[in-house]
Order: structure tokens, then C-alpha cells, then sequence
């Protein structure tokens, strides 16, 4: 049986409820809410309450369950290289 | 084996909300005279972008905690994006940060410390948007650098997205965002709650003749405490 999470866009508040078994990994959720959000999949992490869910992990390892909440957040990068002219 | 599917979505709506009054509004102390000309015409056809006097000042003491190290901080703004009479705006309630991998040039999230962040998220008290990011550049002046274009196309590519660079060292301060992928500056209002006072960190209510703090009796005090505040008098 498939489990049904919803994964939060902390960007913008949208969501999207997501089927999956327990071998899918953390980066293939990431992967198919950035893409449907047309995101970079790279540039976010995924969290359930304080725990970060780590890419090669699974479902099953995770121990997601049916209507668990994950949320993408953002991992920004700041840096100087060259003022502008 | 199949890939996760995505059975449903939810777009999340924008709310119509009446932006912070104009007299719990400023402009931030460290503009340029070149900002702060933009910032007051800018109030004229409607800011899309409102600071908390708490986010302000959060971030503020982040950068100037590391103006003797020389290095650079960062943080999310969380808040949410809101519409009123034909603006959008953005309205920055806090900010979240944790332990980051920095050094003068450069800054991201340690990644063994996101989980000290996502305790704040979920401590933070109401249901947020992260509707941007701050960084600081201590000693080398407000700009985008091309790094932060791209996190800001790559992360927060929204109108209603900011990106806030802070400089401590020269006390200068300014918001970007992206319009139609070029980065522009964009000026921005610090607001401050209805039971709150400019002028001091805690929150405070107002009355006739005193102003009570934590129990204590204290005078009414304008423009003494200014430097505390991050608020310009004269805008
Ligand atoms: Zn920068």
C-alpha cells in the first residue's frame, strides 16, 4: 500500500500531496516536488518537524507515514566575487 | 519500482490585509540620502516590502555580532506575501538563522546545523512564508554579488521575494528582488506593532504619560533611543 504525504513549499505556502512506497528515497521527494514547482531540486533540503531527511535515505528508514507534513526549505548561498561595474 | 507521484496540489492564496499603518512605518536609519529619496517616493505608490521592528533589529545584531571577525551572516525571512489595493507585498514578521559556514567573502548553512533552524521554524508561532533571505557584507557595501543573483533566481525568483544585504561595517542596508529576472533595489518600510514602541527593543504599551517596560516606570523617550531601534526620525 502506497503512503500519502503532503509536502509544504516554504517559499510560496503551496502543497502537494504525494503517493509513494517505502523504498522511494528522500531525494526522489525532493526531486518531484522541486521539479513540479520548476525548482531546483539541489538548492533545498526536506524536513519533518526539526529532522532533516537525508537523500539516500528511504521511506521505510525515514518511518514516514500516511499524512505526515514535509516541508522544502531553501539552503541559500551568499558570496562576493565582484562588486558589479 | 516507481517514483513518488503527486496526487494533489494546493496553490496558496494571497490575502487581501491592509498593510502596517503609515504611522507604525519608518524608513531604516542606515539608507543612503540616494535610498531614502526612493524609499519616500516609493510610499507614495505602495512599498512591497514591510520589515518587523524585531526582524530588524534580529538581523542588525547578527551582523554587527561579527563586524570584528569580518564575517558574513545569514538568514530567512519568514512572513507572508499579502495583497491590498492592487500591491503585493511582502511582510516580514521574523527571521530564523542557525551556525553557518562563513568566512569575509562568503556564507551558507553548516549543514550539520539545520536542525538547530528547523527548531526555530517550528517555534516561530504562526504559520510562515520564508519570502526571502538576508546576508551581510561586512565592510564592502550593498550590491548583489553574482553568487547571490544566483541563489536569488535559483531560491526566490518571485516578485514578492527579497533578498536583504546588510553591510555593518559602513552601516548601510538594502533590499533586491528579481523583475523579470533583473535584480533591482527595492525599497522597504520597518513597522512596528500597535502595542509596541519605536524607540525601545521590548514590547511596550503606550499610555498617557508613561510608558511601562517589564514592570518598570520609565519617561516617554523619542529620539534618545534612536539608536536602538534602526528607525530613521526624519522619514
Ligand atoms: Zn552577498
Amino acid at each position: 500500500m502506497p503512503i500519502r504525504v503532503k509536502v509544504r513549499n516554504a517559499e510560496t505556502g503551496s502543497t502537494v500531496d504525494m503517493e509513494m512506497e517505502n523504498e522511494n528515497t528522500m531525494d526522489e521527494i525532493v526531486r518531484g516536488a522541486a521539479s513540479f514547482w520548476n525548482k531546483n531540486p539541489g538548492a533545498y533540503v526536506l524536513r519533518r518537524g526539526k529532522r532533516l531527511l537525508r537523500g539516500s535515505q528511504t521511506v521505510l528508514e525515514v518511518g514516514l507515514k500516511d499524512a505526515d507534513e514535509l516541508e522544502l526549505i531553501p539552503d541559500p548561498e551568499g558570496g562576493y566575487r565582484a562588486p558589479p561595474q | 519500482m516507481r517514483g513518488p507521484s503527486i496526487v494533489a496540489d494546493q496553490q496558496a492564496n494571497i490575502r487581501d490585509l491592509p498593510p502596517p499603518a503609515r504611522e507604525r512605518t519608518r524608513a531604516h536609519k542606515w539608507l543612503s540620502e540616494r535610498r531614502l529619496a526612493e524609499f519616500k517616493a516609493k510610499e507614495k505608490e505602495g512599498i512591497e516590502l514591510y520589515l518587523s521592528k524585531l526582524a530588524e533589529e534580529k538581523i542588525r545584531n547578527h551582523a554587527l555580532a561579527h563586524v570584528r571577525d569580518r564575517r558574513e551572516v545569514m538568514g530567512l525571512l519568514l512572513g507572508g506575501i499579502y495583497r491590498h489595493d492592487g500591491t503585493e507585498y511582502a511582510l516580514v514578521r521574523d527571521v530564523a538563522t542557525t551556525d553557518l559556514d562563513a568566512t569575509d567573502v562568503s556564507v551558507r548553512f553548516d549543514p550539520r546545523a539545520f536542525e538547530k533552524l528547523f527548531v526555530q521554524l517550528d517555534e516561530i508561532g504562526f504559520r510562515y512564508i520564508i519570502v526571502g533571505w538576508y546576508h551581510s557584507h561586512p565592510s564592502y557595501h550593498c550590491f548583489m554579488s553574482s553568487t547571490d543573483v544566483q541563489t536569488q533566481r535559483t531560491l526566490f525568483n518571485l516578485r514578492a521575494h527579497s533578498a536583504l544585504v546588510i553591510d555593518p561595517v559602513n552601516k548601510e542596508i538594502e533590499a533586491f528582488f528579481l523583475d523579470d529576472g533583473r535584480v533591482r533595489s527595492r525599497p522597504f518600510a520597518v513597522f512596528w506593532d500597535q502595542f509596541q514602541s519605536p524607540y525601545y527593543g521590548t514590547s511596550v504599551r503606550m499610555r498617557q504619560t508613561e510608558v511601562i517596560v517589564s514592570g518598570e516606570m520609565l519617561e516617554p523617550d523619542d529620539a534618545g533611543n534612536e539608536e536602538r531601534s534602526g528607525l530613521r526620525n526624519d522619514a
